[in-house]
């Protein structure tokens, strides 16, 4: 069963791994920001909550399918990596340096734009939580989604 | 300077098959995943000199014989092409 999933995953088309990477990446930020624009409603906090896990489901799903593709070829679990696999791997630490490079500029070029416009900032649990709860998450399996990103397809066995 | 992201051409399948080896089995006597060889014979990922030189050895041809930077004639056109005719 287990040896039947990860087979399935690891030959999933570009296209679609693409695609769970783009849900893995943006959901947790539209949960977030669900929760942040329903928390000051009249609706019911279980329902709040409910839609908060049913938006963050399947970026959980999409890590884990991302995590479970790269095999244990990022942190080094493989049993053997051949040079193809290295290379991979170095390509995918440049991308996810590059992609995350880019996220920090742009969160710090929003929250500049979002003070200079006469707005203001508290740094209490509520506001460095989803903050913290992203770096734990994601900054670890940005590798792991960005190696799924950049390869190819797999050639059919032969 | 040479383009790293020029294709490499190369006979892998073809040896492969005349000598009716599996990607696997070709895999483990190189050494390397299995895919590797798919992703090679595809022309998805230039192996590194180290490689190539060990493919060509396990193969008992010279490198050139496997790998190109033009496109591969079929072996039985290069077989029994015409010579050159000679001029004195």
């Amino acid at each position: 069963m287990n040896t039947t999933i990860t087979g399935r995953v690891e030959y999933l088309p570009r296209s679609r791994r693409r695609l769970l990477v783009a849900v893995a990446l943006a959901g947790y930020p539209v949960a977030v920001a669900v929760l942040a624009g329903l928390k000051h409603t009249s609706l019911n906090p279980w329902l709040i909550l409910a839609l908060f896990l049913l938006v963050l489901l399947p970026a959980g799903v999409a890590l884990a399918v991302g995590y479970r593709y790269a095999r244990g070829r990022i942190d080094g679990r493989a049993a053997r990596l051949d040079e193809r696999d290295l290379a991979l791997r170095q390509q995918a630490y440049a991308l996810s340096h590059r992609v995350l490079a880019a996220i920090l500029i742009a969160a710090a070029a929003i929250t500049y734009i979002y003070l200079s416009s006469g707005n203001t900032l508290s740094f209490d649990a509520n506001t460095v939580l989803p903050v913290t709860m992203w770096v734990i998450v994601y900054v670890p399996a940005l590798p792991s989604l960005m190696l799924a990103w950049i390869e190819t397809d797999q050639p059919a066995d032969a | 300077m040479p383009d790293p992201q020029r294709q490499v051409h190369n006979r892998l399948a073809v040896l492969r098959a005349e000598r009716g080896l599996s990607r696997r089995q070709l895999a483990e006597k190189l050494g390397i995943n299995y895919q590797t060889i798919g992703y090679i014979e595809r022309g998805d990922y230039n192996p590194s000199l180290e490689l190539a030189l060990t493919i060509a050895e396990l193969f008992r041809l010279p490198v050139e014989a496997i790998f190109s930077l033009k496109p591969m004639t079929p072996l039985s056109e290069e077989i029994f092409r015409e010579p050159p005719a000679q001029t004195r």
